[in-house]
């Protein structure tokens, strides 16, 4: 009887089956913290203040004290501004992954499109209402060629993808690193020189009730973006073969469908993708390049693509909640002194319990089927 | 102790949309052969999945040696000395016959008493002598894709008898054989009942139940209609049962008449990966209206000629004209277009998109055309009415009709969904390889009825089956095909099914 009433009460918990898609990762992401915060008592630390620091650190709380010209709301635009790269790159490893290609690249493909949007519009001199959309372009065609350099390599060579990425990952990384090094190093800062302002795909400092603000353009373009490739891949013909292929390219083949130049489109639109999240990153978030390192977002993507579902509006959530965890950790280790590591702790317990949905999902499924199954016969 | 080794009472199983076993209660004795009979999508393979632990019962109870037990698992269920031959088989392709046996159970050996390794010596000795004492031969260092589903299959049984099963569970095993393979399969699993095992056998095929079984339960829609003693039971009246009305076995076909040549193959050579010739110099003519039958060994090379006239395998030589036109260097799709159907060998791998709806598979090749798709987007209405369409008119029974995941259907539906998408293709040729493979006897007479309406319509069919039986009721003309090569291309009506026999072993080479 008591173990009924639990049952009941668990399932209450997740509401509708339409609505699975959601409470199960929220529920889990919450289990993520309670374990997150078992950790942190371990360390002696209150867990309660580390996360509110994480939620003051990305402007979702009030700080106690803020600089000039800056307030909760600045902070908040600077996460979005943070998070706009993260959803580009994890839509570009959810499409490859939805053709059953597996993208290791985005970072060295965001590099690439970064690379060239810098050298060409960045330091052109260039008016901004071309500068920006020629930004944009020039990171488009840059991650979608080297995108379909690997689909293609698959496609003509049978060259595994993951392979052909991780190589041109090396390969981008130090070449530019070379070409930086050589022709755009800002002897101070050590890193690339400064893009012109009229390119930045982020308006900065802009002045606005009395506060400065930075604006990212990108995120509009993205949230856009995300629900169009949400369309693409649920309604169009190319999204429907794109998927066959993922699902079983033999079956794709014998159907008609030209299995090698649908993995080249594949990946020449996982590319562009790529390719955006590496001009919103460096030309965006930042203004310049680190010469010798590829992005880490890039890699983090793949987490959170699985987070997401491989769904567009579920990668918007993941992206969210994860850079609230990236911004605000450095807060919170200078406020509560959590160690930053204890962040990517937090980061990874969630994608470890996010592999667990499936399994809760079934568990719900065969409490539901019983719990009717006994309600029937009592009526009988 | 109870005179039963298992008792499953009153097994209820639901699915989405589906209550796929309803209050089902069997009791099988010890060192019996018990068959489960039933139409396509009846429950059997869910009710025995239960016995071995892949799903749990929503309600009822399971016996084994007379105490209760909870088989969540299929460990549980080896460890109860249960064993399954799946319908569909669970090999690792690329892993070697020896590997595959001892998965799980690896008989572990120490170096100097400190470092475990697996003990291949003595696993390839103990399966050594299990295939010995069946006879079940088989080449143990030999991966899984090398060798022939038949010999795959013996690899599961040896694999359920090295776990000591002591009950072992066919799904379908005589779907996938040659006649020649069952009647040798059938053998052994009347000598493994001798040994004392007790075997559960899921089969469509009436003769062999009343060849071996001792008992045999019949389900219908997910409820148990009746457990018959099979010694005093007709195949007529199991067939009755099973399917809830009366099933004729003969099939009534129309005298032929041909028209012009369709598909005409000339001098077709097909080489296989390792540069070996699997098809050498074959030639045929199919005409409209004409049913044309390869009948062949399993891997003579039947499957790639169907292969290479639908393109999906390259040719090194030879040319393959449909109406007229040489199609050698088409893609598969503009194949399709110019009006070839083709029901492949393999129906999961090959002829469906299992994790694809089933309106999404019935489209499968025709999404792209208007009005299923229009400017670049699909149109889900019109792709969703097309499979309701087809659902009603080919009889596929699933949980949720056109939203159903094709992974989940029983097997003999994904088949019929595969039939009923390449009927309605309307192509002026047809490739129909086991066309009614693990399909049930009611399910049968419907398809065989189908496929004689499109030769009347005046279409070309290209028929390859192994079962000779089939051959002989609805082909026109037989192509007996051995190592490669056609041997012998004759009117069905002049032929004699023993000679058929024959030609397909090979003998009887010169006339
Ligand atoms: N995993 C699953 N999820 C949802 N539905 C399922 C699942 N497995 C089976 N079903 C449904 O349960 C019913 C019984 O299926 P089952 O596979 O037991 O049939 P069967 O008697 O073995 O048929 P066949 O002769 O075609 O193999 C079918 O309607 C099928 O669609
Ligand atoms: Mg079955």
């Amino acid at each position: 009887m008591i173990r009924a009433k639990m049952n009941k009460a668990f399932l209450k918990i997740f509401g509708k089956e339409e609505w699975y898609l959601v409470t199960i990762p929220v529920f889990l992401i919450l289990l993520s913290f309670i374990v997150a915060a078992i950790i942190i008592i371990f360390l002696g630390k209150n867990p309660f203040l580390a996360f509110y620091n994480l939620l003051q650190g990305s402007g979702l709380a009030p700080k106690p004290a803020y600089g000039g010209h800056k307030s909760m709301l600045t902070d908040f635009l600077s996460l979005l501004n943070y998070m706009t790269p993260m959803i580009f790159a994890s839509l570009s490893v959810a499409i490859a992954l939805k053709g059953g290609l597996f993208n290791i690249g985005v970072s060295g493909q965001m590099l690439f499109g970064g690379f060239f949007a810098t050298i060409l519009v960045g330091y052109s001199g260039l008016d901004w209402a071309i500068a920006k959309p020629l930004v944009l372009i020039v990171g488009i065609i840059g991650g979608a060629i080297i995108g379909g350099l690997i689909g293609l390599l698959k496609h003509k060579f049978n060259i595994n993808e993951v392979v052909s990425s991780i190589m041109f990952n090396y390969i981008i990384q130090y070449v530019f690193s070379f070409f930086i090094h050589g022709y755009y190093i800002d002897p101070v800062s050590r890193q690339s020189k400064y893009i012109s302002d009229a390119s930045r795909l982020t308006l900065v400092n802009v002045q606005m009730f009395n506060l400065k603000m930075d604006l990212s353009i990108g995120f509009i373009i993205a949230i856009i973006l995300a629900i169009a490739v949400k369309v693409f891949l649920d309604k169009s013909r190319l999204g429907f073969e794109i998927k066959a292929v993922g699902a079983n390219h033999k079956g794709a083949n014998y159907a008609g469908i030209n299995v090698g130049r649908t993995r080249v489109l594949t990946m020449l639109i996982s590319g562009a993708f790529a390719g955006l999240a590496g001009v919103t990153y460096y030309l965006g978030y930042f203004a310049s390049i680190q010469p010798r390192v590829l992005p880490s977002m890039g890699f983090d993507a793949i987490a959170v693509a699985l987070l997401g579902n491989l769904h567009s509006y579920g990668i918007i959530a993941a992206s969210f909640i994860i850079s609230i965890i990236d911004k605000g950790s450095t807060y919170m280790s200078s406020k509560a002194g959590v160690r930053q590591e204890i962040a990517s702790v937090i980061t990874a317990l969630i994608l470890l319990f996010s592999a667990c949905s499936v399994y809760v999902q079934h568990k719900i499924q065969s409490k539901k089927d019983n719990l009717e199954y006994k309600a029937r016969k009592e009526i009988k | 102790m109870s005179e039963y080794i298992v008792e499953m009472k009153n097994i209820t199983k639901r699915f989405p949309g589906v209550v796929a076993n309803d209050d089902i209660t069997i009791q099988i004795k010890k060192g019996e052969i018990y068959s489960i009979l039933g139409e396509n999508g009846a429950g059997k393979s869910t009710l025995m999945s239960m016995l071995f632990g892949m799903y749990e019962p929503d309600q009822g109870e399971i016996w084994i040696r007379g105490e209760k037990v909870n088989i969540k698992s299929p460990n549980q269920a080896t460890k109860l000395n249960i064993g399954m031959v799946h319908q569909h088989f669970k090999l690792v392709r690329n892993y070697t016959v020896t590997e595959n046996i001892i998965l799980g159970i690896e008989p572990i050996k120490r170096y100097g008493g400190l470092f475990p390794y697996v003990n291949l010596n003595q696993a390839a000795k103990d399966i050594a002598k299990l295939s010995k004492r069946y006879g079940l031969e088989v080449d143990p260092n030999k991966k899984i894709e090398d060798i022939n589903v038949s010999l795959q299959q013996r690899v599961e049984i040896i694999k359920m008898l090295y776990r000591e099963a002591e009950i072992l569970i066919f799904d379908e095993p005589t779907a996938v054989l040659t006649p020649q393979e069952v009647e040798f399969l059938l053998k052994i699993i009347e000598e493994l009942r001798n040994g004392g095992k007790t075997i559960i056998l899921i089969t469509h095929k009436l003769e062999e139940v009343k060849k071996v079984a001792d008992r045999c339960a019949i389900l219908n829609k997910g409820r148990l209609v009746s457990v018959l003693d099979v010694k005093d039971t007709s195949t007529k009246t199991m067939a009755n049962l099973m399917v809830g009305r009366e099933v004729s076995f003969e099939v009534a076909k129309k005298p032929s008449t041909f028209g012009e040549v369709v598909l005409k193959v000339e001098n077709l050579w097909i080489r296989n990966q390792d540069n070996f010739d699997i098809v050498k110099g074959v030639s045929f003519n199919i005409r409209k209206g004409e049913i044309f039958a390869i009948a062949g060994v399993s891997g003579n090379g039947q499957i790639e000629i169907a292969d290479a006239i639908a393109g999906l395998r390259k040719i090194s030589q030879g040319n393959i004209y449909l109406n007229g036109k040489n199609i050698k260097d088409l893609t598969i799709r503009d194949r399709i277009e110019m009006g070839i159907s083709y029901i492949p060998e393999d129906r999961q791998d090959v002829g469906l998109i299992l994790d694809f709806s089933l309106a999404e598979n019935l489209s499968l090749k025709d999404y792209y055309k208007k009005p299923f798709n229009e400017n670049g987007f699909l149109n889900r209405k019109v792709i969703n009415d097309y499979g309701a369409q087809l659902i009603e008119k080919y009889d596929i029974r699933s949980g949720q009709g056109i939203k159903t995941q094709v992974r989940s259907m029983s097997g003999g539906n994904q088949q019929k969904a595969i039939i009923g998408r390449e009927i309605e293709l309307e192509s002026s040729l047809m490739i129909f390889v086991q066309p009614t493979r693990g399909l049930d006897i009611g399910a049968i007479e419907n398809i065989q009825k189908m496929i004689l309406e499109e030769r009347d319509k005046g279409k070309a069919i290209l028929l390859i089956s192994l079962e000779l039986d089939e051959i002989m009721s609805i082909s026109d003309t037989i192509g007996v095909i051995y190592n490669g090569e056609i041997l012998k291309i004759q009117a069905t009506q002049s032929l004699s099914i023993n000679e058929v026999g024959e030609f397909m072993m090979g003998v009887k080479y010169d006339d």
